[in-house]
């Protein structure tokens, strides 16, 4: 399999993708909806790319193009960067304050007050909605079809289901989901309205609020680990080891007759 | 949060019902989801929330998957329907054979909006974008039955024998 990336010959092998080729032979190519953990969804087609296979040439999204026979590749020909730029143009009036797409039209000099803000806050990539599926609660899904499209959870109401984990919160492109701890509830927030809101534990030795009262043991079975038994949720993780450290230095030192602080002054 | 307002009432959902369809029809497999999805529809005349939960555990599929799927389709409707659908082409040459005379009719003499269902739960108004009979344009279906080069008299028949009933 011969590749041709840019005008240059490159390794790969079958079945990898043309953004994991590219990335590995320090090509930049951009993408706002890839996250290499995830399955590609080729939804923000930013990372579209010319495929010459054979004697045509066609744009495929790199994200989710495996590679099975000779291709020539590029990245960044004048058609595309028109393409990204417009993309760009479309999505920034939706997110205006998102640093992301600034720096990206930065690059790609779009003109960003072309189209009339929207201010959606969301750039419909779909992130939240995959990574919620694959390690979350199953709580964020994409609702509706076309310009209707949107992050939604279930039947639109805030849902029993979200684990708190945050993880939508860390992979938001555009940084637009809050998790927030307060008065004993997290909250998750898309688009500022609440997705879920679960009641934090309350830590048995200090009082202080700490993670969200969930079913651990179901998180341990989506995680395949059924047999490890979920972790004490009375006691912050703080005060466990704060009492573990104590329970230890009182066994250790009593035995040899010494109180912590004594030694450290000694020594 | 936004989407689709779903109207709170209680349901009764037969879960014999369910069984026979998702177990019997189609063999509890998670691929025939659509299908199944369809036939609780005919029988509810909309998909009930606590039908698509058991739907959900029995097949295995997330809840919001499902949710995902019936707001994608415009047939599927999470929304209880009336007990008759009128569905007018707005197509684009029953458009221009005037079909939007006789929604903006049957919204006013209802007094109901188009994709909505009337207060007294009888009707539905549905606006089509095709039903693929542009010859006969305009069309209407009411009850499933179509009704070629449709004006406001063919819709007004159909719906004094609703009121008739």
């Amino acid at each position: 399999m011969k590749i041709v990336l840019n005008g240059k010959e490159v390794a790969a092998k079958e079945g990898q993708t043309i953004l994991e080729v590219a990335r590995a032979n320090g090509v930049n190519i951009p993408t706002l909806c890839y996250v290499p953990a995830l399955d590609a969804a080729a939804m923000c087609r930013l990372c579209t790319v010319e495929l010459t296979e054979g004697r045509r040439t066609k744009l495929v999204t790199s994200c989710n193009y495996p590679l099975r026979r000779d291709a020539e590749i590029q990245t960044d020909t004048d058609a595309l960067r028109n393409g990204r730029r417009l993309l760009i143009e479309l999505l920034a009036p939706r997110c205006p304050d998102s640093v992301k797409l600034q720096e990206l039209a930065a690059e790609y000099g779009a003109n960003l007050k072309r189209f009339p803000e929207s201010n959606q806050d969301c750039v419909m990539c779909g992130l939240c909605a995959r990574v919620c599926e694959r390690v979350g609660g199953r709580t964020l899904t994409l609702s509706g079809r076309g310009v209707e499209i949107h992050v939604d959870t279930a039947f639109g109401r805030p849902s029993e289901l979200c684990i708190g984990c945050g993880a939508c919160a860390q992979i938001c492109p555009v940084n637009k989901i809050q998790v927030v701890d307060e008065d004993g509830f997290r909250r998750v927030i898309v688009r500022g309205q609440e997705a879920s809101r679960i009641p934090l534990n309350k830590c048995t030795s200090c009082g202080k609020f700490f993670g969200p009262v969930i079913s651990l043991s179901q998180v341990m079975a989506n995680l395949g680990e059924e047999k490890v038994p979920p972790p004490n949720q009375s006691v912050c993780p703080e005060c466990s080891r704060h009492n573990l450290a104590i329970r230890m230095a009182q066994r250790h030192f009593e035995q040899y007759e010494l109180a912590p602080h004594e030694t450290v002054e000694e020594v | 949060m936004s989407g689709t307002e779903v109207i709170c009432q209680e349901i009764e959902v037969d879960y014999m019902l369910l069984d026979r369809i998702i177990n019997d029809d189609f063999g509890g497999n998670r691929e025939a989801m659509i299908m199944m999805m369809q036939a609780i529809q005919h029988n509810y005349r909309f998909l009930p929330e606590p039908a698509l939960k058991y739907l959900s555990q029995t097949i295995g599929v997330p809840l919001t998957k499902i949710y995902e799927v019936a707001t994608f389709y415009a047939s599927f409707s999470l929304e209880p329907k009336g007990k008759h659908i009128v569905q007018v082409c707005t197509g684009t040459a029953c458009h221009l054979k005037g079909s939007y005379r006789m929604v903006e009719h049957i919204c006013e003499r209802k007094g109901m909006e188009p994709g909505k269902t009337s207060e007294d739960m009888l009707l539905t108004l549905e606006t089509v974008n095709c039903v693929g009979a542009c010859a006969v344009a305009p069309v209407v279906v009411m009850d499933e039955k179509y009704y070629p080069k449709a004006d406001i008299k063919t819709v007004n028949e159909f719906l004094d024998g609703l009121n008739a009933q």
